[in-house]
């Protein structure tokens, strides 16, 4: 198997520690910067992630320009805790109501790059327990420093052996090793070189963000992979191993759920792509089974796997960016199949 | 001094401003889990937040306590030092998960000490957002193995082996704003144990119903304990504040431990109880055919600013004029180690909060400024040559 992109594209949040000469080399090429947190009901660490962010990479090095929280519609003091500490703090549903309320955290993501400023746009979940600046600086490095990377994507636990023969899992969770992983070793073996494909934290040069739709829910981590690597080719994509990223342990359950979601966005992009026709229609149902008292109850999860489209689509944005649709011309298209009613025309 | 706290309000406003700084460090070291004896990687980190400040040194001391130095403009001053210790009580099963909320940080051992580490790690920056400068050059310790068992060992050894005599010092407390420590009572806490013999363990001839009892034997210890007579100057007291031993109901116990603590104002005091205590041990082991032990685990000798040493006076006024009542009491953590040097130091809370020693210790964010800007003041007193007249 041809490995040339996981040892040129690799690569360790200490190759770009040198936090100064990023800001140096950002100027240089006029670049701005945004972070996105999307959150649901994280004030346990919605406070810790802004103030490390913010005291390492604006106050003391001016590498981001601004911090933005997009809310799921939290019940818990996220938003009073973000607002304490200098983030700017939106509902999701307050973002271009007029495309209506949809729920979820690649929604929140879609919806940050309409209201986010930057050239570069960091996404990090707002659930790590060991937040560290690294996080933030590992993934801006690349795209600054390293031309040609579009799209930088984060690893843990450092998959790569360091010392010799010493033989280690690739720290892929349930989901990437069961679900994404024999996708792709089945349709795109090149893929497989992205050691933790549904990681949360990547950062991305917006101008390809925006031409690219996002799944609202959970697929929005494989479809951003697929459809990267379609338009521009994996030589645009690297990822970067930032050590340890303390998760917390999710059900056999939800994962199921996670599975489910990951394999429709998937499917959807094979079937679009034609490489495989799926017979019969897809259901939009996770079908678990509980046992309660001596009877399986189903439960029903529903995803009906809304995707928002490529945002330069909405009207709204290209006006307010001033941005026009890529044409044909430069090489894009737009990707079929998205909800067109979600235009807002 | 009356420029020093005319300034303070200023001081304030400006670490308001960039207060950020400060609780990413509180977090980002408080998180690092540091028992005693085990604070390799809360140094590391430590050392790490001062070279990224541009410290001008950042170095270990022969004992592996890091130290940064703020060079002064006077390099014939003798340095001033700030220090914090970066030992913990829990362990490293405890998870050190911090949660910052809009008005406090809450997790294990914030109060005592992450706040303290916190803020020495950030004075760098501070210094230079004020655009202070000092004459002295200012030694930032973290220092190790304080706590317990730690018996000050990290201080003492910076301060043995620290080349140059040292102008003063200011030890950093999380808790509680407004405190004033200037004195340290002499202290000295050991721990007797009490075993039975081997010839007394099951398969020696011996009946085993007939054995010493090692927990009668230290009720026996404590007896003696009370009866030593203790002189109301200079103030002293003996704790007896831990025990344990013993198997279950019905089995005379193989050994049991006795933790007591002396305390006094003056060091010969503690010294001549301790022998005592000594000595009754001893005593006991002859009576009763048992052995027994007393090994001292930590000690502190009792030394002391007077209350009206030009050093407590300005750091009096100065937590006055931040409009905290300064509360003058005794430490006997790292202060003591400075002023048995005769070093002047004083030891200052920094903010407010509670359940100091508990997992969900919770420090406030609001007074952080206030305690900040008190240490700055202090520290100008001291450069200014506030113990020189
Ligand atoms: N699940 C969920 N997360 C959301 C939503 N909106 C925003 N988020 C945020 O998206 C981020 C990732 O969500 P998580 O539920 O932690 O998903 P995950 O990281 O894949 O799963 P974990 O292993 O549980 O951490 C977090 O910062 C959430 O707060 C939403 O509608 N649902
Ligand atoms: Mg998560």
């Amino acid at each position: 198997m041809d490995d040339t992109w996981l040892k040129q594209n690799t690569f360790h949040y200490k190759d770009f520690q040198d936090i100064e000469n990023l800001v140096a080399v950002k100027a240089e090429k006029g670049l701005t910067i945004s972070l996105c947190l999307p959150t649901l009901n994280e004030e346990k660490t919605i406070g810790k992630e802004i103030v490390i962010l913010r005291s390492e990479l604006m106050t003391r090095f001016p590498l981001i320009d601004e911090i933005v929280v997009v809310d799921s519609g939290s019940t818990d003091r996220t938003g009073e805790v973000a607002r304490a500490f200098g983030a700017e703090f939106y509902r999701a549903d307050d973002i271009l109501p007029e495309l209506g309320p949809r729920r979820g955290k690649g929604e929140n993501l879609w919806k940050a790059l309409y209201i986010t400023r930057g050239d570069i746009i960091v996404y990090l979940d707002a659930d790590i327990k060991n937040i560290h600046h690294r996080f933030a600086y590992g993934l801006i490095g690349p795209l600054v420093l390293k031309d040609g990377i579009r799209y930088a994507k984060a690893f843990y636990d450092r998959p790569i052996a360091t010392g010799k023969n010493v033989v280690r899992p690739t720290g892929g969770g349930r989901v990437t090793e069961l679900v994404i992983r024999p996708l792709f070793s089945i349709y795109f073996p090149e893929l497989t070189q992205i050691l933790q494909p549904l990681s949360g934290e990547y950062a991305a040069y917006r101008d390809i963000l925006e031409q690219v739709p996002f799944p609202i829910g959970y697929g929005i981590e494989t479809s951003l992979i697929l459809d990267i690597c379609q338009r521009w080719g994996m030589d645009v994509i690297c990822q970067v191993d930032l050590e340890k990223r303390i998760h917390r342990n999710q059900d056999t359950r939800a994962l199921g759920k996670m599975a489910f979601v990951v394999m429709q966005t998937f499917f959807r992009r094979l079937n679009r792509l034609g490489a495989l026709s799926l017979g019969p229609p897809m259901h939009n149902q996770m079908i678990q089974y509980r046992l309660v008292g001596d009877a399986y109850l189903p439960e029903l999860f529903n995803c009906d796997g809304l995707e928002r489209p490529p945002m330069i689509d909405v009207p709204a944005y290209r006006n307010k960016f001033e941005r026009r649709r890529p044409t044909a011309e430069n090489g894009a298209e737009i990707v079929p199949g998205v909800d067109k009613d979600d235009l807002g025309d | 001094m009356d420029a020093i706290i005319a300034r303070l309000p200023e001081f304030v406003q400006a670490i308001e401003a960039i207060r950020e700084i400060v609780l990413a460090n509180v977090v980002l070291l408080g998180q690092i889990p540091s028992p005693t004896f085990q604070e390799q990687h809360r140094t590391v980190a430590f050392l790490e937040r001062l070279t990224q400040a541009q410290v001008d040194e950042c170095t270990t001391d022969g004992y592996r306590n890091p130290v940064g130095i703020v060079r002064g403009t006077d390099s014939s001053r003798p340095p001033i030092f700030v220090v914090a210790h970066l030992d913990t009580p829990f362990g490293k099963e405890v998870d050190h998960d911090y949660t910052v909320g809009e008005n406090d940080i809450i997790g294990p051992g914030v109060l005592d000490n992450s706040v303290g580490v916190g803020v020495l790690a950030s004075l760098p920056l501070i210094f230079r957002h004020l655009d202070l400068r000092f004459a002295a050059d200012i030694v930032l310790a973290g220092v190790i193995q304080s706590m317990g068992r730690g018996n000050l060992r990290g201080v003492r050894h910076l301060l043995k082996t620290w080349p140059t005599p040292i102008g003063g010092a200011v030890a950093l407390e999380g808790f509680e704003l407004g405190r004033l420590d200037h004195y340290s009572d002499g202290m000295l806490r050991a721990e007797i144990e009490c075993r039975i013999r081997s010839e007394h363990t099951p398969g020696h001839g011996h009946d085993p119903r007939f054995r010493p009892n090692p927990i009668l034997v230290l009720n026996e210890a404590i007896n003696k304990i009370l009866e030593i007579r203790l002189p109301q100057r200079p103030r002293s007291q003996v704790i007896v504040g831990r025990i344990s031993g013993g198997l279950k109901h019905g089995v005379i116990p193989y050994s049991a431990q006795l933790g007591i603590e002396i305390q006094s104002t003056s060091h010969q005091m503690v010294k001549s109880i301790s022998d005592q205590i000594q000595d009754l041990v001893t005593g006991l082991r002859y009576e009763h055919e048992v052995d027994t032990d007393l090994k001292i685990i930590s000690n502190v000798k009792a030394a002391r600013l007077p209350f009206h040493h030009p050093l407590v006076k300005a750091a009096g006024r100065i937590i006055s004029a931040l409009g905290i009542q300064p509360s003058l009491s005794h430490s006997e953590s790292e202060l003591s180690v400075f002023l048995s040097r005769h070093i002047p130091a004083v030891a200052l809370g920094l903010t407010f909060g509670e359940n100091l020693h508990q997992l969900d210790a919770r420090m406030e964010i609001a007074p952080l400024s206030r305690g900040i800007a008190q240490v700055l003041g202090v520290l100008l007193a001291l450069d200014g040559g506030i113990c020189h007249g």
